[in-house]
C-alpha cells in the first residue's frame, strides 16, 4: 500500500515537472536597493520592471513562456550585491539580470554574470566605467540603458558654465564609488572648459551636518554648487544652505530628482536642476499609457513617481530584454547577448525608441542628446527649459555623434 | 572669525546631538555596568513614533510626553529581555550581544512599519536662520542644545534630590551594599534602562527636524554618541556634554580647515588617545577593578 502510494506520488511529481518544463518560465533576476537611502530609485525601478513583465506576460510572454522575476534587495551594499549575483547565477539560474542602482554594487557584482555568460542590463547605475569593466575581454555581457556619468557630467558643466555663465563652481560629492567617480567626471568636464572648481568637498552617507563643506564653497566664492550624491544627503546640503543663508543654484546629477531629496529639502530644494531621461509628463501616447498604468497600479504618494527616471528605465529594460530573447529564439546567454548587440526591430520604450541601441563595442543605449534638464518646482520635477517642454513630444533617438559633440564643446 | 564662530556653533549643535544620545549610555552604565547598544535604535523608534503622532495631527509639544512614555516602555522591554538574564547569570558580556540583537530587531520592525525611506520631520520652529555674532543658527539647533541641557539637568536633579534618585546613586556606588540596605536594585536597573531609552526617544524627536527621520538614522548617530560617552567618561554627565561638544567642533573645524574627507578622523583619534591615556574618560572616575 505504502509502496503504491510512493509510486503514485513519484509519477505525479514526474508528470508535474514535465508539465512545468513545457511552460518553464523565463527567470530574470532583478537586483536593486529596496531599502535605505537609494530605495526611492530601487523601488521605482522594480515597479517599472514589474509593470513591463506583467504586460508582456498578459500578451502571451516571450517564446510562449512567461517571465518570472526573481527580486532581491541589495540594500545598496556591495557585499550583498555579490551574494545576490552568485545566487542568481548558481541557484536561481536566471536567464538575464536587470537592475543595479548603485555604481559600486554593479562594479562588485557584474563579474559573476560575465563569467557565467549571462547578460546583465544596468537600468539605473550611471558610473561611466560600468559598461567598460570587461573591455579587455573578448565578450562583454554588461549593457546599460541609463545616462552614464560621462554624458551627465558634461551636461551639468554645460548648464552651469555655458548656459548660465558661472565662472566659479564648487563640487560636493559623496564618498561612495558613485560620488567619487562622478566627481572625476565633473572635474574632467570642467577642465575641458578650462575651469577648475574653486572647492571640491566630500561628505559621507548619513552625514547630518554640511556646514564645513558649504562654508568652504561659500568662502571660495562659488556661484553654483555641483553635486554628486543621493537624495537624503543632497537634502542636507540644501538644508545647510538655508541655514547659512547662502542661496546659490544647485546643479547636479540626476539623483536630485529623487523623492527623498525633494521632500526633505522642501523649499530649499526648489530650482535644483539635473539631467533626466524621463520626466513624468504624458508627452507621447506611450508615455501617457505608462504613467497611467504605473500610477494606477502602484499608487505613489500625490501621484508622483518616487523616481520617474528609474521607473521608466526599468520598464524599458524588460522590453529590450524580451526583444532580444525573442530575436535569439533562445534563453542562452551568449545568444541573448548577440541579439542585444544586433537588435533588428526597433523597441518602442518610454525613454526613447531603441533603434539598434547596442553594438558589439557600444553597450550604452543612452547618448547625450536624449536627456533633458529637469528642475524641481513645488515638489515635482518639471522641464527646466521651455524649449524642451515644447519639443518633448518628439522622441529623441540615440545619436552617438552627440556624445563627441558634447565633449568637444 | 565669522567662519570660526559659524563652525563652532554648528559644532556645538552637532555635539549636543551626540551628547544627548550619549547621556543614555551613561545612565545604564551607572547602575548596572551595562550599556544599551541599541541606544541609536531607541532614538530612531522615538523619532518614528513622534513623527507618526505629529502626522496624526498632534501638536509637537504635546507629542513629546507621549514619546517619552513610549521610550520608557521600550527601555523596560530591553532591560527585561536582553539585560536582566545576562546580569542574573553573571555573564560578563552577554548583554552586549543581546542589546545589539534587539537593536537590529527594532530596526527591522521599524522598516516594516514605517518603510525604509528617510522622511522629513516637520519643524515646530521657523526654519529660517537667526543671526547671532555674525553666524547663522537655526532656531531648532538652539532648541536641541537647550532641550538637551534641560533634560540632563532634570535627570541630575532627580538623582540628587529625590529618594528614588538616591536609590539610583546608591546602586551605582555599590550594588551589593545597596541591596543589603533594602534597595530593590533590580527595579533600579530596570528604571535606569527605562530612563535611558526615554532620554533617547526624547533625543530622537528633538533632533529629528534637523536630521532626517528614517529606520537607519540611529546607526551612525549611536556610534558617534558611543565615542562621545567614552571620551567624556561613562560615569560623568558633565563629561558627556563636554565630550559631545569636543567631538562636534572637532568634526566641523577639521572639515573646514583640513579636508572634509578627513572630518571623522580627529574624533576617532581623540577616542584612541583618551583610551590610551585616561581609559575612564576625560571626566570619568577611575575605578580599580579587583580581579
Amino acid at each position: 500500500m505504502q509502496f503504491r502510494f510512493k509510486l503514485l506520488a513519484l509519477t505525479s511529481a514526474l508528470a508535474l515537472s514535465v508539465a512545468a518544463f513545457a511552460a518553464d518560465p523565463i527567470k530574470i533576476g532583478v537586483d536593486g536597493p529596496f531599502t535605505g537611502g537609494s530605495s526611492s530609485m530601487g523601488v521605482s525601478m522594480r515597479d517599472g520592471v514589474r509593470l513591463a513583465a506583467e504586460e508582456i506576460n498578459k500578451s502571451g510572454g516571450v517564446l510562449g513562456r512567461q517571465i518570472q522575476l526573481v527580486e532581491r534587495d541589495d540594500e545598496a551594499k556591495n557585499e550583498r550585491g555579490v551574494q545576490i549575483a552568485q545566487e542568481f547565477v548558481n541557484k536561481e539560474k536566471v536567464v538575464a539580470a536587470v537592475g543595479y542602482i548603485n555604481t559600486g554594487v554593479a562594479l562588485a557584482s557584474q563579474r559573476f554574470f560575465q563569467e557565467a555568460k549571462i547578460p546583465v542590463l544596468n537600468n539605473v547605475a550611471t558610473g561611466s566605467v560600468i559598461t567598460h569593466q570587461f573591455d579587455k575581454e573578448p565578450e562583454n555581457y554588461v549593457f546599460r540603458n541609463a545616462a552614464h556619468d560621462s554624458i551627465q557630467a558634461p551636461m551639468i558643466v554645460e548648464e552651469a558654465i555655458t548656459r548660465r555663465g558661472y565662472k566659479k563652481v564648487a563640487i560636493l560629492a559623496d564618498s561612495t564609488n558613485y560620488g567619487q567617480l562622478g566627481r572625476e567626471d565633473l572635474e574632467r568636464a570642467l577642465k575641458n572648459k578650462g575651469i577648475t572648481a574653486v572647492a571640491v568637498e566630500k561628505f559621507n552617507i548619513k552625514d547630518v551636518d554640511m556646514t564645513a563643506q558649504l562654508l568652504k564653497s561659500k568662502e571660495a566664492g562659488a556661484e553654483a554648487v555641483l553635486t554628486y550624491g543621493i537624495g537624503p544627503e543632497l537634502a542636507q546640503i540644501a538644508n545647510g544652505m538655508t541655514k547659512l543663508g547662502w542661496k546659490v543654484p544647485i546643479i547636479g546629477s540626476w539623483t536630485l530628482a529623487m523623492a527623498n531629496f525633494i521632500d526633505n529639502a522642501g523649499p530649499g530644494g526648489d530650482g535644483a536642476r539635473m539631467p533626466q531621461t524621463f520626466i513624468q509628463e504624458p508627452t507621447t501616447p506611450k508615455r501617457k499609457a505608462f504613467i497611467e498604468a504605473f500610477v494606477g497600479k502602484f499608487k505613489p504618494k500625490n501621484n508622483r513617481m518616487d523616481s520617474p527616471v528609474s521607473a521608466a528605465q526599468g520598464y524599458d529594460s524588460i522590453y529590450l530584454l524580451a526583444a532580444a530573447i525573442k530575436q535569439a529564439g533562445s534563453t542562452d546567454g551568449p545568444k541573448i547577448k548577440a541579439a542585444l548587440e544586433d537588435l533588428q526591430a526597433p523597441v518602442e520604450g518610454v525613454v526613447t525608441t531603441y533603434n539598434k541601441p547596442f553594438t558589439k563595442t557600444d553597450h550604452d543605449a543612452i547618448t547625450a542628446n536624449i536627456p533633458v534638464f529637469g528642475e524641481v518646482k513645488a515638489g515635482r520635477v518639471v522641464f527646466a527649459s521651455a524649449d524642451d517642454q515644447k519639443s518633448a513630444g518628439t522622441v529623441r533617438m540615440k545619436d552617438v555623434a552627440a556624445n563627441d559633440a558634447l565633449l568637444k564643446k | 572669525m565669522q567662519i570660526l564662530t559659524q563652525l563652532i556653533f554648528s559644532g556645538i549643535a552637532l555635539g549636543m546631538i551626540y551628547a544627548v544620545i550619549a547621556f543614555g549610555y551613561q545612565l545604564t552604565f551607572a547602575t548596572s555596568d551595562t550599556l544599551n547598544f541599541g541606544q541609536g535604535n531607541a532614538l530612531m523608534l522615538g523619532a518614528m513614533v513622534g513623527l507618526t503622532l505629529v502626522n496624526m495631527g498632534l501638536n509637537y509639544w504635546l507629542m513629546i510626553p507621549l514619546v517619552c512614555l513610549f521610550g520608557a516602555f521600550q527601555g523596560t522591554v530591553v532591560e527585561r529581555i536582553a539585560v536582566r538574564p545576562a546580569i542574573k547569570i553573571k555573564s560578563e558580556f552577554g548583554w552586549i550581544m543581546s542589546t545589539i540583537a534587539l537593536g537590529i530587531i527594532f530596526t527591522n520592525v521599524a522598516e516594516n512599519v514605517w518603510g525604509r525611506d528617510d522622511l522629513k520631520f516637520p519643524s515646530p520652529l521657523p526654519e529660517s536662520p537667526l543671526h547671532f555674532l555674525g553666524a547663522n543658527v537655526l532656531p531648532m539647533e538652539i532648541l536641541v542644545v537647550v532641550g538637551a541641557l534641560l533634560m540632563m539637568l532634570a535627570v541630575e536633579l532627580f538623582n540628587r534630590r529625590s529618594i528614588y534618585g538616591k536609590a539610583v546613586v546608591a546602586t551605582f556606588n555599590d550594588r551589593d551594599a545597596a541591596k543589603l540596605m533594602g534597595i530593590n536594585t533590580g527595579l533600579v536597573i530596570t528604571f535606569s534602562y527605562a530612563l535611558s531609552s526615554m532620554t533617547a526617544a526624547f533625543a530622537g524627536v528633538l533632533i529629528a527636524p534637523l536630521t532626517l527621520t528614517g529606520a537607519s538614522m540611529g546607526a551612525v548617530l549611536g556610534l558617534k554618541a558611543f565615542a562621545v560617552a567614552i571620551i567624556g567618561g561613562l560615569t560623568s554627565g558633565m563629561g558627556i556634554v563636554v565630550g559631545g561638544i569636543i567631538l562636534g567642533i572637532a568634526e566641523t573645524t577639521t572639515g573646514f580647515y583640513l579636508s572634509t574627507g578627513y572630518k571623522d578622523v580627529p574624533g576617532l583619534v581623540l577616542l584612541l588617545i583618551v583610551l590610551a591615556i585616561r581609559p575612564s574618560g576625560l571626566f570619568g572616575k577611575a575605578a580599580i577593578k579587583k580581579v
